[in-house]
């Protein structure tokens, strides 16, 4: 997994440390994106496929209950591992069944619902948290400064699959847990990000202003230099995203993330495996479902960035 | 630059040792092995046997201490299935993973970097296109679907390679793939946006404008200049040789160390598992270390900057 890791500038120029250098990694693609900005004004089709699909996502995810044709776990021996509609398979289970006889489309829908939960939850987490410890270093600098810039460099040269495969075998699986450390997957690009945008803002009249009239650091930090540099951020989340949806069902897949009888994309592709001659569909729904899902935030990622953003371009 | 390199040394030596101090803490104070590993059904005396054999009834900062120790005088403990030192049994997973991370890596970079080169120089053609969008699938398809595919077609459909295990050659060929297809994506697309940052730099136009031949300006300017950032990602991908597999070799069944971190996490092999952490941790800390040396090397401007 540690492919998904390497979505190049934001992790590797912590690898590298070469922003002192101006070989900033996340510059690397200006060039381009200027062309880029004057190529696309209109929202190119892809990126309005890629919303439709994501916006089908979400309400599948917020409307499972209803959306489901069957019960999850409803066990029906004698449609055991029926194939999909158009494969010889029946009207009444669209997606085929599984090995248990369990309707494949109420999983996957069911599935859907707790992978973007996860997804969602640990962005929210991974974002809060990273910018406060960003802002905690631009505020104070000095000691706390270089503390936190350790733990930057820890989290980012560690192999995020390795760490989160010993903390969540070793402390059991609830999803409270699976979601928090999820939630600490990338934290450390808000911080860099959060700390250098925020040193420049300390630095600009803005918020030298709102200092002397006497706003006290948490109202600088959050009514002012939050909302100035949040673009930055919320693309930084739509790229990562994806990594985290990765992570998860990788880690689901292995049998270590999300548990029976609760199922996840990963989950349902790693237990699919069993029958990937006799019912590959079992694991196909899934994988494809996840592909579709990382590859369109992914694009809307990379159309927002080139719209949004020139400092992460 | 031995300012520079002696700052680095010190960063790495701090990463293992809060890599060291995060397995320890994280792995003995989630829960009591004795019971995992005795059942909780187990008299008591068997349970206290057990704790105080593997030193377990100690305070948690002498186990701690202990623990720093034995690392320093090679004693990574044993593992707590067979009783074998946790060491070796990772020791001997490692060629295993070789195996496949290192024809993967080299696919990477004989594939990634000339598709990322290629696709820079000639921008907005059809090449370039296919390129990125190669590279675009290579980090959005997790390499299990990848596999899975893979092997779906190859050996299930076609039956031209086996699906798993490691009886013959023909077996790496697809966990290979796997893991080489991924990697290329992210270094073409890495290395494209790299010379393409290049390509847009006064001092090519400079070249250029001078009368230096396009083949020239690419190989002598344009290339060594944007070997930096790549150099970083292959930094990475050099240190994850080891664990790097974890996902694929699970897909395959590939007795490695990603599949032995698996099953010791599952098992809750705390000597295994804390000796894999440690593994890693290193690979990195030296891949990114010799990436350091490589700028160094690369580029004049690192050793001015560390100077500072």
């Amino acid at each position: 997994m540690s492919a998904t890791q390497i979505d190049g500038a934001t992790q590797i120029d912590s690898a590298g440390q070469i922003d002192g250098a101006g070989i900033n990694g996340a510059g690397i693609e200006g060039a381009v994106v200027v062309a880029a900005r004057q190529r696309r004004r209109g929202m190119p089709v892809a990126v309005i496929c890629a919303l439709v699909w994501l916006a089908a996502m979400l309400a599948v995810a917020l409307a499972a209950d209803s959306l489901r044709p069957y019960s999850i776990t409803a066990i029906d021996l004698r449609a055991r591992l029926q194939p999909p509609v158009g494969f010889g398979g029946s009207l009444r289970h669209l997606l085929g069944t599984d090995e248990l006889g369990r309707d494949v489309l109420s999983r996957l829908i069911e599935s859907v619902r707790v992978s973007v939960l996860i997804a969602f939850g640990a962005t929210a987490i991974a974002a809060t948290f990273g910018t406060t410890m960003g802002f905690i270093a631009a505020h104070f600098r000095g000691l706390v400064e270089q503390a936190v810039l350790v733990l930057i460099d820890f989290q980012a040269s560690m192999p995020f699959l390795i760490v989160a495969l010993a903390v969540l075998a070793f402390f059991g699986n609830s999803l409270p847990l699976l979601v928090a450390l999820m939630g600490l997957y990338g934290w450390e690009r808000y911080a860099r990000i959060a700390r250098g945008l925020a040193i420049a803002a300390n630095a600009q009249g803005y918020a030298a202003a709102v200092r002397q009239i006497g706003a006290r650091p948490l109202r600088i930090y959050l009514g002012h230099v939050l909302p100035n540099i949040a673009s930055t951020l919320i693309v930084s989340a739509t790229l990562s995203f994806p990594e985290i949806v990765l992570l998860e069902s990788g880690l689901s897949f292995l049998g270590l993330g999300v548990q029976p009888p609760m199922t996840s994309l990963g989950n349902m592709v790693g237990f699919g495996r069993e029958y990937i001659t006799r019912a590959p569909w079992i694991l196909l729904a899934p994988s494809v479902t996840i592909v579709l899902t990382t590859l369109c935030v992914s694009l809307l990622g990379d159309w927002l960035r080139d719209r949004l953003d020139p400092t992460l371009s | 630059m031995f300012r520079y390199l002696s700052f680095r040394l010190l960063r790495a030596v701090l990463t293992i040792l809060l890599v060291v101090t995060f397995a320890f803490v994280v792995l003995r104070l989630s829960g009591d092995p004795a019971l995992t590993i005795l059942s909780p059904d187990a008299p008591p005396a068997a349970i206290a046997a057990f704790r105080h054999e593997w030193g377990l009834d100690q305070p948690i900062w002498v186990q701690y201490l202990d623990y720093f120790a034995a690392i320093l005088h090679g004693n990574l403990g044993q593992s707590l299935r067979d009783g074998r030192p946790a060491l070796q049994v990772v020791a001997e997973r490692i060629p295993a993973t070789l195996v496949l991370t290192l024809p993967a890596l080299t696919m990477k970079v004989l594939l990634g970097i000339p598709a990322g080169i290629y696709a820079a120089l000639h921008r907005n053609s059809m090449a370039d296109r296919a390129v990125m969008a190669g590279a675009v699938a290579g980090f959005t398809v997790p390499s299990f679907v990848l596999g899975l595919v893979l092997v779906l077609v190859f050996a299930v459909q076609l039956g031209w390679l086996p699906s798993g295990g490691q009886d013959s050659w023909q077996a790496t060929i697809l966990p290979v793939v796997t893991l080489g297809l991924g990697g290329a994506g992210i270094l073409a697309r890495f290395t494209r946006s790299a010379m393409l940052e290049v390509l847009g730099q006064p001092y090519i136009r400079t070249a250029s404008a001078k009368g230096v031949p396009w083949r020239a300006v690419v190989t002598s300017h344009a290339l060594p200049n944007a070997a930096i950032p790549t150099v970083t990602v292959m930094g990475f991908m050099v240190g994850s040789l080891i664990a790097g597999a974890v996902v694929v070799e699970s897909v395959f069944s590939w007795p490695g160390v990603g599949r032995l971190l698996v099953v010791a996490v599952a098992n809750r092999d705390l000597a295994v598992v804390q000796v894999i952490l440690l593994l890693v941790a290193a690979t990195m800390v030296t891949a990114n270390l010799a990436v350091d040396l490589v700028y160094g090397m690369l580029d004049p401007r690192m050793r001015a900057a560390g100077a500072r």
